[in-house]
């Protein structure tokens, strides 16, 4: 339970606020590289974090993304053409490049150094990992990149989309790091093993090598025991299951600062996932879904799978906006729910929106009642509001100077009921705290 | 640039706003005389100057601009019965005359008073020139209606619209008068110089011609036209003179008259005339009154078929006068056509206007401008609204209100040489220093 001035403090990250100082310091997904397919093709409007943005690939395939209204008179830019390495304003033709510099201003006497006095505001970019993200911070602070292994990989072998989320995006967060609810939201009622397995068709457990176990024991223990370590970019957050023996079986997840997290699921040789979290303003926001595989390519059939909607990937729009949204109800269907799903929701990716929607545009905190199982949701409130706090008292955030510490992998294993969570990990990953850098030239 | 309270005091029209108290010291468009076209017809729902009102044509063909509930129990009184000269509320039958005279109260027995102590508030209304105008001012400062030469030129002469716009009618008439724009936002960048005409002859007021192909090529090449500007009585002549191919000038005059109408500048003599008014919805949406005339000939069917379809500023619209192209369907902007047609993509000059003033944001933030020597036309205007709302606020009415004759004035082009000043240029082309043309008319000299 939080106070409501904590839940504001947690939730809302606009210009100023301390939140949104703390992600500030982050690099940010701000597109895919996708949407802006061509050179000098349409700009695109853009919000992150409360602020419009406009978006623009230049004819050097270079990324800019700047504040939407031309200096000049306010006009939007985005009616603008976008050709010869730069912008240019519709409504006069003053025009600017991907670093915000006024490049042309045709009102002004071509001897006028006016021009050199005018700057659109741009924020800097990367493009990486089929990604472009932005930094909205101090520019004296920019961090590197965080070294994500789905960077790391050749592209053949990631794959990357996101989906639209009606809501704040902290709770959706926090049900990304709650392992126990797969015990209910997930669960799937169809005695009829055909019809079992269509019902899991698009969930992360169906390509499991023996899913039948896991999915028993995930359904005969709701009450998983929680072990969370921190580590210099996150949290690593462990559930240890009963098995039908003595033996634990263990799902392990990652929270990445300040809003990255990777599912519990994984065992050696099956698809990593992971999601990351962009505010849109307070009461939306974009979800980067994302898996990658460190040893083989994705095969066409596989991309179409995720294209389709599978796990962390929602079946979307021409605007990635999921198919099954609050606006029809998720496609809600009652007599699925009492015969085949817990919900009657087709699509775990859309079981979880539905859920974390229906908390609220932003989750009222004063009234909620957390347990053993949600110890995950705690530690990640505590990382993330006293390095919020620690900011504004003028200490970096650790994990912005840790960008290596980001190759880390997260998954499941079925280990002895005497190993601690350490031991499991160094036993899955060969580190305990599943960093895999060393394999991509990163250092131990 | 305007500090934060300014760009409030500029951009806001509410009741009790300086700006708004300036702006009912004059006449405004409330409606077009077609949205009315019968006797005891429905009545219409409009809002002006962020005030609901409702409109009504009595039995009579006189109309009323009233506040819309009902003095007894607050109904609204556009589901009331427009009959028997008056509106009768459909909840307990109170009735009410243009003036907004209690006509029948039937609550009350017949010998009751109780109806003589019953107003509903109505503002003065005419209806002049196609369009129904009010005064939403003080009673006693009533004036005249501003005498614009479209509505002194007989009807056939004339042709009057409106549209919809989704944003302060501050930052789409200042649009208007910033004719530096026309080098840019409606430049056609295609090559073929045959293609290029037509698209102007079709979509543009800049030309209708042959010869015309000169001046297109002239705005397009000098992005950097030299302002000149002229204060009268009923408001500012805003001359911007351009290179020619010889050491002529290409003079585009527009004009503004308080507190919210605009005259194009691109009519030669025998070429239609253009204007606009801008009336605040509220802060946030206006309507724009277009309207063109001609000093000597009746339009012909076949160019009022071709406003009604959209040219030059007369939108096209739909039965509500909405423009089909708008910021809901982002103006039907194709990016295909921006890169070899027009510069923005944007069918229509008028929609191109539109899709720039909106994109400035709802009120635009004038805090983070950047003006420059093409925008002094902007900066006068200004000057101009913002001094006379301080003026009135401290007293001072007007002078505009006061001098309705001077509004009887015309905007356009002219070719003069290089050494002319602007008032001799303004005497050259349309016979007075300031394009005042009301003697022709009747009107005073």
């Amino acid at each position: 339970m939080l106070s409501k001035a904590d839940n504001e403090f947690l939730t809302h990250t606009g210009p100023g606020t301390p939140m949104g100082d703390l992600l500030r310091r982050f690099w940010m997904p701000a597109l895919l590289s996708e949407e802006l397919s061509e050179r000098d093709g349409p700009p695109k409007k853009i919000k992150i974090l409360g602020e419009d943005l406009l978006a623009f690939r230049d004819t050097n395939g270079r990324i800019g993304i700047v504040e939407p209204h031309c200096p000049h008179r306010g006009a939007g830019l985005y009616y603008g053409r976008n050709e010869e390495c730069g912008i240019r304003c519709a409504f006069h033709g003053w025009k600017f490049d991907v670093d915000g510099n006024c490049i042309d201003l045709p009102t002004s006497p071509p001897e006028s150094s006016y021009k050199d006095t005018i700057k659109l505001h741009a924020y800097p970019v990367r493009e990486w990992a089929d990604i472009v993200w932005v930094y909205m911070g101090p520019k004296d602070k920019m961090p590197e990149l965080p070294q994500l292994e789905l960077g790391l990989v050749p592209a053949s072998s990631r794959y990357v989309t996101k989906k639209w989320q009606d809501c704040n995006w902290v709770q959706s967060v926090e049900g990304a790091l709650d392992t126990a609810h797969f015990s209910f939201l997930h669960a799937v009622l169809a005695k009829d093993e055909a019809k079992a397995r269509a019902a899991l068709a698009k969930a992360a457990i169906a390509d499991q090598a023996t899913p039948d176990d896991r999915i028993r024991w995930i359904h005969n223990d709701p009450r998983p025991k929680f072990t969370v370590h921190g580590h210099d970019a996150g949290l690593l957050i462990g559930a240890a299951r009963k098995t039908d023996g003595p033996d634990l079986y263990w799902r392990i997840s990652q929270f990445l600062m300040p809003n990255h997290a990777y599912t519990p699921t994984a065992f050696p040789g099956e698809i990593y996932y992971g999601q990351c979290w962009v505010p849109v303003d307070d009461k939306s926001c974009w979800i980067y879904t994302y898996c990658w595989q460190p040893d083989r390519p994705f095969s066409n059939a596989e991309r179409a799978k995720f294209d389709g909607g599978f796990n962390v990937h929602a079946e979307i729009d021409d605007h990635y906006v999921p198919l099954r949204n609050p606006r029809n109800d998720y496609l809600l269907d009652r007599q699925a729910q009492k015969d085949e799903s817990f919900t009657g929701i087709v699509g775990v990716s859309e079981q979880d929106a539905a859920i974390q929607d229906s908390m609220g545009p932003i989750q009222d905190r004063t009234k909620e009642h957390l347990g053993p199982t949600d110890v995950a949701i705690v530690e990640f409130r505590k990382l993330l509001m006293s390095s919020a706090r620690a900011l504004q008292t003028g200490a970096e955030p650790k994990a912005a100077a840790s960008p290596r510490r980001y190759a880390v992998r997260a998954g499941g294993a079925v280990a002895p009921p005497d190993k601690n969570l350490d031991a499991v990990m160094t036993a899955r990953f060969g580190h305990a705290r599943g960093y895999v850098g060393q394999q991509y030239g990163l250092g131990d | 640039m305007l500090s934060k309270a300014d760009n409030v005091f500029l951009t806001r029209a509410g009741k009790g706003t300086p700006m708004g108290e300036l702006l009912r010291r004059f006449w405004m468009p409330a409606l077009l005389s077609e949205e009315l076209p019968e006797r005891d017809g429905p009545p219409k729902k409009i809002r002006l100057l962020g005030e609901d009102l409702l409109a009504f044509r009595d039995s009579n063909g006189r109309i009323g601009i009233v506040e819309p509930h009902c003095p007894h129990r607050g109904a609204n009184l556009y589901y009331g019965r427009n009959e028997e000269c008056g509106i009768r509320c459909a909840f307990h039958g109170w009735k009410f005359d243009v003036d907004g005279n209690c006509v029948d109260l039937p609550t009350s027995p017949p010998g009751s008073s109780y109806k003589d102590t019953i107003k509903l508030h109505a503002y003065p209304v005419r209806e002049w020139a196609d369009i129904v105008w009010v005064y939403m001012g003080p009673r006693d400062h009533v004036p005249e209606l501003p005498q614009l030469e479209l509505g002194l030129v007989p009807a056939s002469h004339r042709y009057v619209s409106k549209k919809w716009q989704d944003c302060n009618w501050v930052q789409s008439l200042e649009g208007a008068i910033d004719t530096a724009h026309f080098s840019f936002l409606h430049k056609v960048p295609t090559k073929d110089e045959k293609a290029k005409l037509e698209i102007f002859r079709t979509t543009s007021a800049i030309g209708a011609g042959q010869e015309l192909q000169d001046r297109i090529r002239w705005v397009m090449d000098d992005p950097r036209p030299k302002f000149a500007i002229l204060g009268h009585d009923a408001g500012l002549a805003i001359g911007a003179a351009r290179k020619t191919d010889s050491a002529d000038k290409y003079w585009r005059i527009s004009q503004f008259l308080m507190p919210n109408h605009a005259l194009v500048p691109v009519a030669f003599p025998g070429d239609v005339y253009h204007g606009q008014c801008w009336v605040p919805v509220d802060d946030v949406n206006c309507w724009i009154y277009t309207y063109s005339w001609l000093p000597d000939r009746p339009f012909t069917n076949s160019e009022r078929e071709k406003y009604a379809r959209g040219l030059s500023l007369h939108a096209e619209v739909d039965a509500d006068y909405v423009p089909v192209r708008n910021i809901r369907n982002d103006y039907m902007l194709d990016r295909e056509k921006q890169k070899t047609e027009s510069f923005t993509g944007i069918m229509g000059v008028s929609e191109q206007d539109a899709a720039i003033q909106d994109s400035q944001g709802p009120i635009q933030d004038r805090t983070r401008e950047h003006l420059g020597p093409t925008d002094v036309g902007i900066v006068e205007f200004r000057k101009l609204v913002m001094g006379a709302a301080r003026a009135l606020a401290s007293g001072e009415a007007p002078k505009a209100a006061g001098s309705a004759a001077r509004y009887a004035v015309r905007a356009g082009g002219w070719i003069a040489g290089p050494d002319k000043d602007f008032a001799t240029v303004m005497t050259e082309r349309f016979g007075h220093r300031h394009g005042y043309v009301g003697s022709e008319h009747g009107l005073a000299d």
